[in-house]
């Protein structure tokens, strides 16, 4: 409760929350005049009968009981709609802000840097886009509504039990303190006892989880016995668990609906001895008992409710963590604009590390490559190929040095002009879910299915597309795809040349593709780097010997510079030794 | 269904009927609430009329006769109030706890059966399924069946209770309050059914709406490089409106759930406020009748809601109940592990004409498979992944059954070994070098019974990770996975080798399980395995030249079946697959060392 306070005493929180449901403050207002009425209209039905009984039955008014009841008729028609369209009008408003919630988070998380999504593991992520948002719902749409209703109720009730009679009203909530006393006491318990059966479900659940992924290495170990005496007792602490709660649930149900029937053998006694004295009418005893069992409702509804918004604002403040997260990548302010881009690469005296403490991963690192150029780099795993892609398309911010295209320092440029030059191919062939034709053109509505085609049938992809049913709307998933891992990359080649850049990076686009589609991927490979300025990483030496420049990397630094020709006259050179090893049973001319 | 009954509920057929007869008594003692209620204003109203006298109201409440008859009402109705709720105490204790009972029964039976199911159960329903079962589906089960027993007993109870008594009061206005309940039932039966059915509808939008989440973060590298952000969240935000439309569509009719049903019970009321204020005019009935009716009425409510509810509910968890049941079903297939056993082998291995292909797959996995393999010798496995090899060595402890032909074990097929003993002579350190979330002494301990820290020390020692392991805070009793350190790729599959080697097994198989260990520490361990005194025949699959190079024999797979066997300069002379495979890796290994 105290925790609850606190948070809930942070204004900052609310107020932000506040943000997502402000569009509806006027429904919000709406909302709460709705249950004002409805509290109103559900509780005047006791006064209602204390009239019918002391004004009309008193005196046999058969009219006047029929009145009396159209109006109680109408009262609780009156109530049944309020309480209907409230809700829903709750949940709408509700789920509106949940949808502007969710979308926000998404696409907060969607743009930050890269280096967030290497630190956050992607469970996570998805986490707060879900179910982090998902905890909220309660409190941004029937849950304040509803406590605010609850209070309504709890006052009209009051109300009407106060103008009828004082006195029994104060024997009736006599038996008030004694329930909040029981509450909190069983509150505390059922907590305890709750966070033991939730450590418990979770220790089972994992337990099952992680033998069923390990079956086979408990079967092939013999150890089927052991390991089902080891569930049984973690089984038994469960079921222990779960028994503590249904002890304390054992109390406190039938506690309450002992205190509130003992409140009605109050008004009863106490009710009784002043109906002898003619201070109360039978009409009041009648309604007294039906708001003893009313007054209740409200009041365990109250308690239950606190517990959800408290959880809800734990989830909130892990929304907002990601919210508040600072873009470390950003368009600069006044963004230079390349007029008529050529396809000019420079990378000047280029240091990078992921972070302070870390080491260097590349070093030093200058190059040039003209427009139209091909650029080969050669290394072993580690050596920073792939990083100096990821700087070039600036998903990383260098510490030292500068990268130029066109002269003109990338940082000065916006971040979608940057990258909307590249064509980008990789290793991993990724394909998303949706049709292929949407898989190429990627939401361009620019593109259109004949520039597709082209494309495609530039590099002869079309050939096993046409093949496939609905061609290029053939649903492609992005797991478990018919698709060949060779006819996925090819897929990806067609993607970066239907764009038509002005410069093509394949990172390893041609390794780990099976033999039938190789000669495929490596002809579309050389078609993407017609005529472009082309940065490639390859394992394959014989992609590489065509290149105007090759760099060899080693631990993050340039060892060597050429061309295919240059590189093999070191007598001790790298490249050539590699070369030598590849093709030392071959003849390949130089 | 009857299965489930005779099963689960039996044993606790005593507690369930002490559970009845504790819940008739509750409902035996509310039934007297209402009642006493009435006769105390009934008795009022009589006093009423024969009181002459003033009194204060002290004297009125506690110095009169009148005084005394109302308070032993009050007394009365406290003694039957306290009755109904140690009765309803007794009720929870005894029929929610023994729910609980069954629940651990069944899980403890399920679990069971799920540890002897073979792998081709495993490979039929995937990982994600059995485990919905297994915990899922269980915990619907117990949920449904627990209070469809407890809510039927309290319905039938309680509704026969009141009915008698509101049947000896008037049977003009039992009639009338009773009118509108069957609406009542019906209704929660609906509005339960209808809120399951969309919440199934929207569980699978939510997971759609996950799954757009982990694809676009996934690939946010191409995502950013493309700038197709925009577009991700156009997919996005499709996906989140059908969520948003999906369920608004429920909140529609979840909003008329409790309005509803607080309507219908209103109706109830007001019948019983009209038609008794009528009879309480021609004096058929008293002031205090109409307050009895009114509390009936409140008491029939819930059971009969629940009525409704737990219809609905029960056809759920039978579904539940269906699902758990295939796993008893395989169970009972299951054949007794009988057989030889494997003591005094050897360790000759031979396949003839293997063929291998699992259930419901076109294309066989492994193909007319014949290997040799002597006892003592070291054989290597290679091939691309997906050519069969691990499919090959997961016959060997039958964890799968050959489609086709026979594998010898010293001779005799191995299917007339016993599953037990011809597992306790092999070493299987399998691909994915699985550990349990323990103490690094379980896991390595975990391949025999009563490993002595000699024992672990002694195979962690030979698995070339004790010097890893004694470099952790807890040594030995290091935890591992979620709740503990994570270990590196290397560590993990020493780990597991050396899980396998305290079993000093005959034969020992590693799938691939050097992997992420460096060449150096490689060499220790299968050099560790050279020195043994007594030869152990090692089946080694690798994709890595420099572990299978001085393999006694080696076998190329591709698409299942055995293109090239030899010893390595053998096959190196073939100049075939085998060799640029070797060449392909040489040169990655000369970039490394530079």
């Amino acid at each position: 409760m105290a925790n609850f306070l606190k948070k809930a005493a942070d204004k900052t929180l609310i107020k932000r929350l506040y943000f997502y449901i402000q569009p509806f403050v006027g429904y919000i207002a709406l909302a709460i005049f709705l249950s004002l009425a409805a509290a109103y209209l559900g509780t005047v039905r006791p006064k209602l009968t204390q009239i019918a009984v002391d004004e009309y039955v008193a005196f046999d008014d058969f009219k006047g009981l029929f009145t009396v009841i159209l109006l109680l008729f109408g009262a609780l028609v009156g109530e049944f709609i309020l309480l209907m369209v409230n809700t829903y009008l709750t949940r709408w408003f509700g789920q509106n802000a949940l949808y502007s919630l969710r979308s926000a988070v998404f696409k907060k998380i969607r743009s930050l840097h890269i280096q967030y999504f290497d630190r956050s593991p992607i469970g996570r992520l998805i986490t707060r886009t879900t179910s982090d948002v998902e905890a909220l719902s309660e409190l941004l749409s029937d849950g304040v509504v509803a406590i605010i209703g609850d209070l309504f109720r709890i006052i009209f009730i009051l109300y009407f039990m106060f103008i009828m009679n004082w006195e029994l009203s104060l024997v009736t909530i006599a038996i008030l303190p004694v329930l909040f006393y029981a509450t909190f006491w069983f509150k505390e318990r059922v907590r305890i006892s709750f966070l033991k059966v939730r450590d418990q479900i979770a220790h089972l659940n994992s337990f099952v989880q992680e033998h069923i992924n390990g079956m086979k290495v408990v079967q092939l170990f013999n150890r089927e016995q052991y390991q089902h005496e080891k569930f049984q007792k973690i089984n038994q602490k469960h079921k222990e668990a779960h028994v503590e709660t249904i002890f304390y649930f054992s109390i406190f149900w039938p506690l309450v609906e002992v205190l509130a029937s003992f409140a009605m053998a109050l008004i009863v006694w106490y009710g009784g001895g002043r109906a002898l004295m003619g201070g109360v009418s039978f009409g009041v005893l009648l309604a007294f008992i039906q708001y003893a069992r009313q007054f209740f409702q409200p009041i365990r509804g109250l308690s239950e409710k606190f517990n959800t918004l408290q959880s809800a604002l734990a989830s909130s403040e892990r929304i907002f963590e990601v919210l508040d997260t600072e873009h470390q990548i950003d368009s600069p302010d006044k963004p230079k604009i390349l007029t008529n881009p050529k396809g000019h690469i420079t990378f000047n005296n280029v240091w990078f590390r992921y972070n302070e403490e870390g080491s260097w991963i590349l070093q030093n690192v200058s190059f040039e490559v003209e427009p139209g150029q091909h650029l080969a780099i050669v290394g072993a795993t580690g050596a920073g190929k792939t990083t100096i892609i990821n700087l070039l398309f600036r998903f990383y911010e260098i510490q030292k040095g500068n990268i130029c295209i066109d002269g003109v320092d990338i940082k000065e440029l916006e971040l979608s002009e940057l990258r909307t030059l590249f064509g980008l191919v990789l290793q991993d062939h990724s394909i998303f879910t949706g049709t292929v034709y949407e898989n190429i053109a990627l939401g361009n509505s620019n593109i259109s299915l004949a520039d597709v085609k082209k494309a495609a049938e530039d590099v002869e992809a079309s050939r096993f597309i046409e093949k496939l049913p609905g061609k290029y709307q053939y649903q492609l998933q992005k797991q478990g795809s018919a698709l060949s891992m060779g006819q996925k990359q090819l897929i990806c080649f067609v993607r970066a040349l239907v764009y038509n850049p002005l410069i093509m990076v394949l990172d390893e686009a041609t390794s780990s593709v099976d033999s039938e589609t190789e000669d495929l991927v490596n002809i579309a490979s050389k078609k993407a780097m017609k005529g472009r300025t082309t940065i490639a990483i390859a394992h394959r030496l014989s992609t590489i010997q065509d290149a105007h420049i090759i760099l060899v990397m080693h631990k993050g630094q340039i060892r060597e510079v050429g061309t295919h020709k240059e590189l093999l006259s070191h007598d001790n050179g790298i490249y050539r030794k590699l070369y030598e090893l590849q093709y030392k049973d071959q003849s390949v001319q130089v | 269904m009857y299965q489930f009954i005779n099963k689960y509920l039996k044993p606790y057929k005593w507690t369930i009927t002490l559970g009845a007869i504790f819940l008739t008594a509750a409902n035996f003692f509310l039934v007297w609430i209402p009642v006493l209620i009435r006769q105390t204003m009934d008795r009022v109203e009589q006093l009423n009329i024969e009181q002459l006298e003033e009194l204060s109201l002290f004297d009125t409440l506690f110095n009169s006769a009148q005084g005394t008859i109302l308070a032993m009402n009050a007394l009365y109705l406290v003694v039957a109030v306290c009755g109904y709720g140690f009765f309803l105490f007794l009720t929870r204790q005894t029929l929610i706890v023994a729910s609980r009972k069954v629940e651990y029964d069944l899980r403890n039976d399920v679990l069971h059966a799920l540890f002897s199911l073979p792998s081709i159960f495993y490979s039929k329903y995937s990982e994600g399924e059995v485990y919905v079962r297994a915990t899922e589906d269980i915990n619907k089960v117990r949920e449904y069946f627990g209070p469809v027993i407890m809510y039927s007993i309290n319905t039938v109870t309680r509704a026969g209770f009141v009915i008698a008594m509101m049947y000896i009061v008037s049977r003009d206005l039992m009639v009338w309050a009773l009118l509108p309940l069957p609406m009542l039932s019906l209704f929660a039966y609906w509005i339960t059914g209808y809120i399951h059915k969309h919440s199934i509808i929207i569980q699978e939008q939510y997971s759609k709406l996950a799954d757009q989440a982990k694809e676009t973060f996934s690939s946010i590298r191409l995502v950013k490089a493309y700038h197709k952000g925009e577009l991700e969240q156009r997919k996005f935000d499709s996906l989140n409106e059908e969520y948003k439309e999906k369920k608004l569509r429920l909140d529609l009719i979840e909003s008329l759930f409790h309005p509803g049903l607080n309507f219908l019970i209103g109706i109830s009321l007001i019948i019983v406020i009209w038609k008794g204020g009528q009879m309480v005019i021609i004096e058929q009935l008293s002031i205090g009748n109409i307050a009895e009716f009114l509390i009936y009425v409140a008491y029939l409510i819930w059971p009969v809601a629940a009525l409704g509810y737990t219809t609905n509910r029960f056809q759920k968890s039978m579904a539940s109940w269906q699902r758990i049941k295939i796993i008893f079903e395989a169970y009972h297939n299951l054949n007794k592990d009988e057989g030889l056993d494997t003591i005094n082998i050897k360790g000759n291995i031979e396949f003839k004409d293997v063929e291998f292909n699992y259930p419901d797959a076109t294309v066989a996995t492994l193909k007319s498979i014949n290997l040799q393999i002597k006892a003592g010798t070291k054989v290597a496995i290679v091939g691309r992944t997906g050519s069969g090899k691990s499919t090959l060595v997961n016959l060997l402890p039958r964890l799968i059954e050959p489609t086709k032909g026979e594998i010898l074990l010293d001779g005799v097929p191995l299917k007339d070994y016993s599953k037990r003993s011809l597992r306790d002579c092999l070493g299987f350190v399998p691909q994915d070098h699985f550990l349990f979330s323990d103490t690094i002494e379980e896991n390595i301990g975990f391949g025999i019974k009563g490993a002595t820290t000699k024992d672990i020390e002694w195979a962690a020692s030979k698995a070339q990770v004790r010097d890893n392991i004694l470099d952790f805070d807890k040594k030995f009793k290091t935890i591992l996975g979620e709740k503990g350190i994570t270990l590196s790729g290397g560590q993990k599959q020493r780990t597991a080798i050396a899980r396998a080697f305290i079993k000093k097994p005959k034969i020992l198989i590693l799938d691939d399980a050097l992997s992420a260990v460096d060449t150096k520490t490689e060499d220790a361990i299968l050099k560790s395995l050279r020195n043994d005194e007594q030869k152990i025949t090692v089946i080694i699959i690798s994709h890595r030249i420099s572990t299978i190079k001085d393999a006694d024999y080696i076998y190329y797979l591709e698409d299942g079946k055995v293109m090239e066997a030899g010893t390595h300069e053998e096959l190196l002379s073939q100049r075939g697959n085998y060799k640029s495979m070797y060449d392909k890796q040489l040169i990655e290994q000369e970039l490394q060392t530079i």
